[in-house]
């Protein structure tokens, strides 16, 4: 059983280094996100209501439809917990290993990257699997046709074009360099089903991951990848994003020096909870908009 | 009243004191707003909050008004009794469209039993500052929710009306 809806999103955090640091990808997409907390704040923001009488109507049906585990927003608040606590111990456990050595700026780049590329390929691809997944828990799949649903998927904005601008720079572009996208398919290309269940992210999220065994689900999320890597390089190309920009900003906001190890392991740690914090909130906001125009 | 009755009485009101004391003093924030309805949605034999009857949201797509005359429509929402989209005009969020179910929840029906005004012929409401909403079919309820100060009432009214709320209110 998960925690009170209302509790998740009143204890949201407005500080810390996951906030800091989506902060500093502000530039990639400015003013889309402003880290809204507080259950009735949402409320309030979302629906532009204002009587007290009527918000309270408006959370006791949003915190209904949550309740309710057949309408599906559980399993996406899992998926977006999960995915983040299976990445995130990876990363901290290969961090430990990099603890003592010699830090130079470039070695910063590095140690933002301390996995190997093929394990921080199928990150990648997993955690932009589990975004679809949890997308049609939460929204079903709306509409009559394709052309419908990547419509909706195409009208990503606030804290949920956020999400994805992290997804991209930090579990993409930083790690795995300007062809992100077209190195993780070609991970997922030369993988083996076996490969794929020894992946610490992977094994986290598989039960809600369409495709049956873990052939069909090796498929599944490659044919994913390959159909959102155009969506992708186009959304950091056409803002001229580079790695050393994101570093560059990332810095400004999140006290890192080189000579601070420690940080940067928690630094680590801490951006592995943007999908937690960003699905959250994107959680909340689609629940008040249902409850508002039903009751 | 035997007086061995009334010493219980005392004590008994006594120890009840004691206990709001001592549990006014240890709690620590008040209890939520919301605390009721989540013990009443999560208890054992907990009604859905989405009728096992209720229509499915792809059925409601169709009855959506077109897009066109600068807006644009996207389809946000498909669940079990409901269905939503999103009426944006130059890029920006201006309206919520959305059909659902009141199975589910019949005080939203009800509410329409105090409309004064109609709508093509259905009872129509004001929510709050930002909705208009009309009753089809007894039990299928069209809202349009403002999202942008420049979409106001009559904008709203304007679009409820632009529904199949005919085709609607045959849907079975």
């Amino acid at each position: 059983m998960s925690k009170p809806i209302f509790e998740l999103v009143d204890e949201l955090p407005t500080g810390g280094i996951t906030i800091l640091s989506l902060r500093s990808l502000d530039f990639v997409v400015p003013g889309q996100w402003q880290n809204l907390v507080g259950f009735n704040n949402t409320i309030k923001a979302v629906t532009g209501e204002t009587d007290e009488a009527l918000i309270q109507q408006i959370g006791e049906r949003a915190v209904q439809l949550f309740n309710d585990k057949s309408q599906g927003y559980q399993n996406a608040l899992w998926l977006y917990q999960t995915v983040d606590s299976a990445s995130g111990a990876l990363g901290a456990a290969a961090m430990a290993n990099k603890v003592g050595q010699d830090i130079s700026f470039l070695g910063f780049l590095q140690n933002l990257t301390p996995k190997p590329e093929k394990a921080q390929s199928i990150d990648l691809c997993v955690k932009l699997v589990v975004e679809l997944v949890a997308f049609c828990q939460i929204n079903g799949i709306p509409g009559d046709s394709i052309g419908d649903f990547l419509a909706a998927l195409g009208d990503y904005s606030g804290e949920s074009l956020m999400r994805m601008a992290a997804l991209v720079c930090f579990d993409g572009l930083v790690p795995l360099g300007p062809d992100f996208a077209l190195k993780g398919l070609s991970t997922l290309n030369t993988m083996s089903p076996n490969d794929l269940e020894h992946n610490k992210t992977f094994n986290g999220v598989k039960s809600l991951i369409p495709g049956g065994d873990s052939a069909g689900q090796l498929s599944f999320i490659t044919s994913s990848m390959d159909s959102v890597k155009g969506w992708m390089t186009d959304f950091v190309s056409s803002r001229g994003v580079t790695p050393e920009q994101v570093v560059d900003n990332l810095t400004k906001f999140v006290e890192i020096s080189k000579d601070k190890l420690d940080y940067l392991g928690a630094f680590l740690d801490m951006t592995c909870n943007y999908y937690t914090h960003t699905g959250t909130q994107t959680l909340a906001r689609r629940l008040i908009e249902r409850a508002v125009a039903e009751i | 009243m035997p007086i061995l009755q009334r010493w219980r009485n005392v004590l008994l009101s006594l120890g009840l004191c004691g206990l709001l004391l001592i549990s006014s003093g240890c709690a620590a924030k008040p209890p939520s707003p919301y605390a009721q309805v989540q013990q009443e949605s999560t208890q054992r034999g907990a009604p859905k909050a989405v009728a096992k009857t209720a229509t499915q949201g792809s059925e409601f797509n169709r009855f959506f008004p077109k897009p066109g005359n600068g807006f644009e429509r996207v389809y946000t929402q498909e669940k079990k009794g409901f269905a939503e989209a999103k009426l944006k005009k130059d890029g920006k969020d201006m309206a919520m469209l959305s059909i659902s179910d009141t199975s589910s929840i019949p005080a939203a029906a009800q509410k329409y039993a105090q409309s004064t005004e109609k709508i093509a012929g259905f009872p129509t409401v004001e929510v709050g500052t930002t909705q208009t909403g009309v009753l089809v079919g007894g039990h299928y309820q069209v809202k349009v929710l403002s999202r942008n100060p420049s979409f106001d009432k009559g904008d709203r009214k304007e679009w409820i009306a632009k529904f199949d709320l005919q085709g609607l209110s045959k849907l079975r």
